[in-house]
């Protein structure tokens, strides 16, 4: 279970404090207007924002005490997730070792890896080589190839179109169904995790505003500002 | 049929292909194209095999300090370091005959470094002329260069891509292969191309510091052979050769310069995973205290000259001032006129007549005035008018357009892709309401031509202002500029009074380049 309690972080022109809690295994989707903070809670999860006050744990581990690196997290951000220099294999690769010097058995989960995620034979592509949407799918193979028990996914489909961000999500879906993760990410529209996410989240103006199930949250008191928050991004 | 004339750019285009093929033409045909290349054959291979070493070594040690400098830079956050980034703005536009003085400053017979080792006792010899002096005067203008180049292609790294480094725990050496490695090979081939090309035009430091005929690049062997020994069939010969190689290195250029534009990311880098590395803080440390050891004096000593000010305030300061002004502004002018109708034509040739040929051929025009030696096209010019007017007015006329032209790739690097942009975003509007000719530079291009422009325009007076080059040629009592000025108190060894002239024409120089600098960071309203 992820837990998020009272963590605060202040810019000079931005204040935030979030809690959460996200139970193991589900897909939680964090909406919100732009600007209100879904980013920075992902961030603060990766490690690439520090709370000044607060506790955030997962699986009982206390998360704040650790460095982004030794965190059981992975993420996939909206762009540039791949090293354009290397392969689609070498990307998905450093999600096991940063070395890049892998073993036979390592090289062989590369393989299945990128197969599971409908990249068979694009091993040796170079991401510039590669449409949006595969370019995506290399990142979440890495994702899914650091055995990371908490996915963290930010806006990563976004800049593609509708019917090729919910195949997406799909296959997101599809992916957790065989090996239990945790999964957080950041959407625009609802509608992109309809019948998928177990959890929805709205966060505006820094904090988490409303966590449960979907219909609720869309149904809920919240609902005309979740209508324009959908209709302004 | 009614007729149509030609473009203006295409004009323009035909007119520097006449003047470059006119000035080789008129020179070699001045004394019936004697001497042959076989005659000039063991000089040509002294200066070339001094030109290719000291370009090579020039080239080198300025790219492994500059590098070397941007990555301390890239990984250190320190009280000064604005300061540290403000001086290698200035020593990029430094103009190379100041960067002479600061070496005779600082490392000359009288200067800083061997006053102190005197006053230690030591005595030994040492001469700035020949490589040590050309080695230092080029790595002190070029490293900076280089260090500012790598420093914002390092900032150019997406941010997501700092963070995933972080996320994986990458050590200093794989965030050296999967960040800065790539960011660093992408313009290495474009600077080294430049850099070699520059140093090996090199004019003003090698004439000044070279120390002996035999030390001398094509630039300054087409120089003595056109002032001093009146022979133009050699110095047409000369720049031939060199028009070979730097259009071979142009060509080159040309295309390594031609990579996709760098992504924007959408937060700024977060602190870089290598910054902590004890091993990599000494390194940084040693880097830093030896680029600073080796620019500060070279800088400050230009600074000191803002003691003897007073002494040069005179008539023949003010009037070098004002022709400075004037051939600066008229070759600024030129520039940008050449730049925009060429762009002009660049873009009507791709965008509405289809021809990617005739508007690839347009768009390498202004890089092959960067392979032509000036002196050349100077005097192949100056023999074609000579019989017209005298030299001094052959010279007021000649400096502006050669240093227009020299210009005119820098120029053009600014204008052309704007005038792109504008055909792109409204190019088919314009089309429709008929909207043509100045209208359409008005209402359709100015808008998104005004900042570029200024920054060009500013920028080619900054370039022209420091220019020591074709001054060298026509450049005497009665025309005279700031540089040339500054060379003649160095010739007569009035270091402090050149001290003072440099720190004038640095002024100005940076002054003009932070105007282009700002003119093109605005945004456009």
């Amino acid at each position: 279970m992820l837990v998020i309690d009272k963590c605060r972080l202040t810019w000079p022109d931005f204040r935030a404090e979030y809690s959460l809690t996200v139970e193991a295994g589900t897909l939680c989707a964090v909406i919100g207007p732009s600007g209100g903070g879904k980013t920075t809670l992902l961030h603060m999860i990766a490690g690439f924002e520090k709370p000044e006050s607060g506790a955030l744990s997962f699986a009982g581990q206390n998360l704040l005490r650790l460095e982004p690196a030794e965190r059981p997290v992975a993420i996939v951000f909206q762009d540039h997730n791949l090293f354009p220099h290397l392969t689609a294999a070498q990307n998905v690769a450093l999600g096991i070792r940063p070395s890049l010097r892998l073993r036979d058995v390592e090289e062989r989960l590369v393989v299945d890896m990128l197969e599971a995620v409908g990249l068979k034979g694009f091993g040796s592509r170079k991401p510039g080589e590669m449409s949006g949407g595969q370019r995506q799918r290399v990142a979440l193979a890495r994702a899914l190839i650091s055995k990371r028990p908490l996915i963290l996914l930010d806006e990563p489909f976004s800049s593609l179109d509708p019917g090729l961000r919910r195949s997406m999500i799909q296959l997101v879906d599809e992916l957790r169904r065989k090996r239990p993760v945790t999964i957080v990410m950041t959407i625009h529209t609802p509608e992109d995790v309809a019948g998928l996410a177990e959890q929805m989240t709205f966060v505006a103006d820094g904090k988490v505003l409303a966590s449960g199930v979907p219909a609720d949250i869309l149904n809920g008191p919240l609902a005309s500002r979740i209508a324009d928050s959908i209709s302004e991004t | 049929m009614r007729y149509k004339p030609p473009h203006p750019g295409s004009l323009v285009a035909l007119g520097i292909v006449a003047l470059v093929a006119g000035s080789f033409i008129a020179l070699v045909q001045f004394d019936g194209g004697r001497p042959t290349l076989l005659s000039i054959g063991p000089y040509l291979t002294q200066i070339l095999a001094f030109s290719v070493i000291q370009t090579a070594l020039s080239s080198l040690l300025s790219l492994v300090l500059g590098i070397g400098l941007a990555l301390a830079l890239a990984r250190r956050r320190f009280p000064g370091r604005g300061m540290v980034l403000a001086a290698l703005n200035t020593t990029m536009v430094m103009p190379t005959i100041v960067a002479v003085f600061a070496v005779f400053a600082v490392y000359g017979r009288s200067g800083w470094l061997i006053s102190a080792l005197d006053a230690t006792g030591w005595k030994g010899s040492f001469s700035i002329f020949g490589y040590p002096g050309i080695l230092i005067a080029h790595v002190f203008l070029n490293a900076p260069f280089v260090a500012r180049i790598i420093l914002d292609a390092l900032n150019l790294v997406p941010a997501e891509q700092w963070r995933l480094a972080t996320a994986f725990g990458f050590t200093p050496s794989q965030t050296f292969r999967h960040l800065d490695w790539p960011a660093i090979r992408s313009e290495l081939p474009g600077l080294a191309g430049l850099i070699f090309l520059l140093c090996f035009k090199s004019f003003a430091i090698v004439l000044a510091l070279g120390g002996g005929p035999s030390r001398a690049t094509l630039e300054v062997a087409i120089y003595e052979a056109l002032k001093v020994d009146l022979d133009f069939g050699r110095a047409a010969w000369l720049a031939l050769i060199q028009l070979a190689i730097c259009l071979s290195m142009a060509a080159g250029l040309n295309w390594a310069f031609k990579r996709p534009p760098a992504d924007h990311t959408n937060r700024p880098p977060i602190r870089r995973p290598d910054s902590s590395s004890r091993r990599l803080k000494i390194v940084d440390a040693v880097v830093l205290a030896v680029g600073t050891l080796f620019i500060a004096p070279l800088a400050v000593s230009v600074l000191t000259g803002l003691r003897f000010i007073p002494r040069i305030l005179d008539m023949d300061l003010f009037q070098a001032a004002a022709t400075s002004f004037l051939i600066a502004a008229a070759a600024a002018t030129i520039a940008c006129a050449l730049a925009l109708a060429l762009g002009g034509a660049v873009r009507r040739q791709r965008q509405v007549l289809r021809s990617p040929r005739t508007a690839a051929f347009y768009d390498f025009l202004p890089n092959i005035l960067l392979a032509v030696p000036p002196f050349a096209l100077t005097a192949g010019l100056f023999l074609m008018v000579r019989r017209f007017v005298e030299p001094a007015t052959a010279g007021l006329a000649l400096l502006p357009l050669i240093n227009g032209l020299a210009a005119l790739p820098f120029a053009y690097r600014y204008l052309a892709p704007r005038l792109m942009t504008a055909e792109e975003r409204y190019g088919r509007v314009a089309a429709s309401l008929g909207v043509t000719g100045v209208m359409k530079l008005k209402i359709m291009d100015w808008p998104l031509l005004k900042r570029p422009f200024g920054a060009a325009f500013a920028l080619a007076m900054a370039l022209s202002f420091g220019d020591f080059g074709i001054i060298a040629l026509f450049g005497g009592p009665e025309l005279r500029t700031l540089p040339y000025l500054l060379y003649e108190y160095l010739g007569s060894y009035r270091l402090d009074d050149a001290g003072a002239v440099g720190l004038f024409v640095v002024f100005f120089a940076f002054l003009l380049a932070h105007t282009s600098d700002r003119f093109s960071h605005a945004g456009d309203r």
